[in-house]
Order: structure tokens, then C-alpha cells, then sequence
């Protein structure tokens, strides 16, 4: 595998009962690419971000994430690779029994736990200064707004400087601006960071500011893959239908 | 850890209660096999222990006080006509106390903590696997089920029985006091009547068991939780027969464990 691809899927195939959602698919991301998975709900794209952080389990086909087969990997080197490795989740997934400090911290102390107290505060500062929340250090979930629980969510997932990033969805729910904000917060820290991020969404002005390189999931396969201009002006009547609609929820 | 799914949503067929009987017997299983691989390893996390034990224990000091209180009071009030009938009323601080140690304490408390407890854990915990903070914990590289199922066992395995303790004694307080709004009968008449009817082969039998209904409630919260599915309507199923399993597990592992204790302590039959 050459060295510039970070993460490679050969195949990977994976169905739950009857129904396939992902069907023989393979996909190279390149270090510090930003590559956009779009596709309408429930063809596969979560699956497919899941199979990669080891969530779930493909039926067929391999993963290679710095060069490991993770299929390969047991636990212990499965969670080692996890370090590097950040996850946005569509809801946040914020401890909700944690302030957002402890949010913070939890990742940091678990795995450096010899780290003092007082480099792990300042971490945690830094942090969410990146994400502009230094205010909300002492909240509780509950008390953050959509947007604010995003950006909470992004500053978890990046505290542990991770190569490579996952966005599930990451301005679903969210109004136009709070989207475009949450974008261009995402393309700031990956250049900031020099992260490689794979981005799930349906969201095309989330997709214009981040992709480098877009592919487009369809009946469980790679229906289209170029960038993003190309896709959005493409003459297929679903692509077209998909994006027009698209369009007028802008 | 690959755990059988349970059946729901559709009306279910004969078969399929029949398949979500053995899966959940099964699903237990794994998840009592995961505990003792988890439990040894580090880190111990004894402060979530301790927190656990606050959280789960302590908070439900106040519930078991009154049922402690009412089990004594309602119990010798029942027993006084009968026991006054034969003219033995001499004799109802020892039954009392003999039938609180050995059976109604550790049941009735274990039966309380089972609602408070199992279903506060399977709620919590089938949040967690609803809203994806498990999952969250899992690609941070974090063991979800041994910071967050083991801690709660351990937590719950320790706290029952201190619980049962302290409601056997809340429980004598109730007894007593029943006695003496009924009829005279001094302090040290009653402590003597109790320390001499209770032997060891009361008490350990009946707070030892206590030790394994903590686990069961513990286990069956954690187990329901962690494997909660179907957004808000699963974690309130989660929760619901978190508390059924373990209610009904406690009153079978205690006809288990009656039989047994009277096999190694004959004389107490």
C-alpha cells in the first residue's frame, strides 16, 4: 500500500439480514484529504464509518487503516490505532452525567494517565478555544445548544491530536448558518491539525466547504466519485433530483 | 462480545418469546463471562466503585429505612394476636427477629433495591447505548464494559448487604416499638430475647445471600441497559424488564440459596 493512503477499503461488503447496504465497495483516502460521503438515508454511509472505527463488522472485505488490517487487529491494537483515530458523532454522544470539562478530560486521563493534572487543564482550554466555547467549560450537556453540542463534540474528538477524523452527519439538525459555521470550524481545524477527515452527509453546503474529493452511495454501492462541482452539475436525473432538492432546502 | 438480539416491535409469536427466552439466558451468560475476564484488569477504577456505591447505596438509605420499619411494625402487630391466643408473646421478639433475619430482611430490601437500582441502571446505561455514548467510549479507546458494567456490579455486590444489615436493625426498632404500644416489655428484655434466638447460622445465610442478589440486580440493570435498542421506547423497556428479570431472579437464587444454606448449616432447620 503506498504511503501517502491513510486509510484504504478493498471490497467491503456488508448487509443486515436481507437488506445489503454496502455492496463490494472500495475507497483510498489520502493523507490530509477531506474526502465527502454523501447518499440519501439508510444507504450505508454511517455503516461504512462504523466498519471503519471497528463498530461493526463488515461481512466481506478489508479495512487498512495506516497499513493494518483491522480485521487482524485484537483489541488492544484495535483500541491503539482508536487513538488516532476521532469520531463526530450525528448526536454528539456527550456524557451526559459530565460537565463538558469532564467531557474534555475523560479521553485525556484515560490514556495518559501519568499526565499532571495541570498540562490536561490546559489542554482542555486550548481546546475549546479552537472550537470558541472556552465559556461553556463548566455546562452540563443539557444546558448547550445543537450547535454548541457539536462543537462540544469536535473538541472531544480532536483533544487527542487524532491523524484521521470521522463525521457522522455533523450539521445534521443544525439552521444554515449554524451549518456553514460548523464547515468551515471543521476545514479550520483540519488544516490547523493537518488531519485527514471522512465526512458523512446529505448536507451540500457542508459538502461545498469541506470536500476535497466526494463519493456518492447508491442501492449500496459507489454511484458516483469526483469532486464536488462535477457531482452537483452531473446530468444523472437522481443525482440531479438529489441535489435540486438540495438546493431548496438552502 | 457478540450478545443475541432480543425480539421486539412486531407482535411476537409463541416462538418468539420462546427465542428471547434463551437469548436472554444466553446474553446473561456472556455478559457474567465478560465481568470475570474484566474484572481483574486494570485500571480497577475504584473511584467509580466508590461513586457507584454513593449513587446506587447510600441514596437508597431513605426507601429502605421505611420498609425496614413498616416490615417490623406490621409483622409483630400480626403475630401479637396469635402469639397472645397461646400466651406467648414472651416469644414475638424471637419470631420476629428470626423471621426478619432470615428471610424477610434480605429479600424484601433486595426486592427494593432491585426496583430503585436495576431500574436506574438499565434506564442509564440504555440512554447511553441510545445516544451513542457507548459507542463513544469505544472508539476513544475506553473499555465501556468494564467502566460502566463492572464498576456498577462490584458497586451493587458491595452495597446489599450493609443495606439488608441496616434494615434488620431498622426493622427490630419497628418490632419494638409495635411490642411496647401493645404491651410492656422492657428494652433489655426484648435485646436479650433477639441476641439470644438469632444464631450465626441465621445471620450468615441471610445477608450472605444478599451478596448474590446485589450481583443479580447489578448484572441484570447492566445487561438490559447495555444492550437497550429502539431509541427512547427500548431504554423504557430497558428498564421495565430490568426490574422484572432481577425481582424474579432474586426469588428463585433465593429458594436456591434457602436449600442450600440448610444443607450447610443443618441446624437451623
Amino acid at each position: 500500500m503506498a504511503d501517502n493512503k491513510l486509510v484504504e477499503i478493498k471490497n467491503l461488503s456488508k448487509r443486515f439480514e436481507t437488506l445489503s447496504v454496502l455492496d463490494d465497495i472500495s475507497i483510498d483516502v489520502l493523507r490530509g484529504e477531506n474526502l465527502v460521503v454523501f447518499g440519501r438515508s439508510g444507504q450505508g454511509k454511517s455503516v461504512l464509518l462504523k466498519c471503519i472505527i471497528g463498530l461493526m463488522h463488515p461481512d466481506a472485505g478489508k479495512i487498512y487503516i495506516k497499513g493494518n488490517d483491522i480485521s487482524l487487529l485484537s483489541m488492544k491494537e484495535l483500541n491503539g490505532l482508536r487513538k488516532d483515530i476521532g469520531f463526530l458523532f450525528q448526536g454528539s454522544a456527550l456524557y451526559d452525567s459530565m460537565t463538558v470539562r469532564e467531557n474534555l478530560e475523560f479521553p485525556l486521563q484515560k490514556h495518559f494517565p501519568d499526565k499532571p493534572q495541570k498540562e490536561i487543564d490546559e489542554k482542555v482550554l486550548n481546546t475549546l478555544e479552537l472550537v470558541s466555547l472556552e465559556d461553556a467549560i463548566d455546562k452540563m450537556p443539557s444546558e448547550l445548544s445543537g450547535g454548541m453540542k457539536k462543537r462540544i463534540g469536535l473538541a472531544r474528538s480532536i483533544i487527542t491530536d487524532p491523524e484521521l477524523m470521522l463525521y457522522d452527519e455533523p450539521t445534521t439538525g443544525l439552521d444554515p448558518i449554524t451549518t456553514k459555521e460548523i464547515s468551515e470550524l471543521i476545514i479550520n481545524l483540519q488544516k490547523k491539525l493537518n488531519m485527514t477527515s471522512i465526512v458523512v452527509t446529505h448536507d451540500l453546503i457542508c459538502a461545498e466547504i469541506i470536500a476535497d474529493r466526494a463519493i456518492f452511495l447508491r442501492d449500496a454501492k459507489i454511484a458516483y466519485e469526483g469532486n464536488i462541482t462535477e457531482l452537483t452539475n452531473s446530468a444523472d436525473p437522481f443525482l440531479r433530483n438529489f441535489f435540486s432538492h438540495e438546493l431548496v432546502k438552502e | 462480545m457478540k450478545i443475541p438480539r432480543i425480539r421486539y416491535g412486531r407482535p411476537l409469536t409463541y416462538a418468539d418469546y420462546l427465542y428471547n427466552f434463551f437469548a436472554t439466558i444466553t446474553g446473561l451468560t456472556i455478559f457474567n463471562i465478560e465481568f470475570v475476564k474484566q474484572m481483574f484488569k486494570t485500571p480497577l477504577e475504584i473511584g467509580q466503585i466508590k461513586k457507584h456505591m454513593d449513587e446506587l447505596g447510600v441514596k437508597t438509605f431513605g426507601i429502605v429505612s421505611i420498609t425496614g420499619l413498616i416490615i417490623g411494625l406490621v409483622l409483630t402487630m400480626q403475630s401479637q394476636p396469635i402469639m397472645q391466643r397461646f400466651g406467648a408473646t414472651d416469644f414475638l421478639p424471637a419470631m420476629v427477629s428470626i423471621s426478619v433475619v432470615r428471610e424477610l430482611g434480605p429479600v424484601i430490601t433486595a426486592l427494593i433495591f432491585a426496583g430503585r437500582v436495576s431500574s436506574g441502571i438499565g434506564a442509564e446505561l440504555g440512554s447511553m447505548r441510545v445516544t451513542e455514548q457507548i459507542d463513544a467510549m469505544e472508539v476513544s479507546a475506553i473499555n465501556p464494559f468494564k467502566y460502566l458494567v463492572v464498576t456498577r456490579v462490584i458497586a451493587t455486590t458491595m452495597i446489599l448487604p450493609i443495606l439488608t444489615i441496616y434494615v434488620i436493625m431498622i426493622a427490630l426498632v419497628g418490632t419494638y416499638m409495635a411490642i411496647i404500644l401493645m404491651e410492656s416489655m422492657s428494652l433489655k428484655y426484648f435485646v436479650d430475647s433477639v441476641v439470644t434466638a438469632i444464631e450465626f447460622g441465621d445471620f450468615i445465610p441471610g445477608v450472605g445471600k444478599t451478596f448474590v442478589f446485589g450481583y443479580l440486580v447489578g448484572m441484570v440493570g447492566c445487561y438490559k441497559g447495555f444492550t437497550a435498542e429502539g431509541g427512547t421506547e427500548g431504554v423504557g423497556r430497558a428498564s421495565t424488564t430490568a426490574v422484572v428479570l432481577s425481582s424474579l431472579l432474586i426469588l428463585i437464587f433465593d429458594m436456591v440459596l434457602v436449600k442450600v444454606s440448610l444443607w450447610l448449616w443443618p441446624t437451623i432447620s
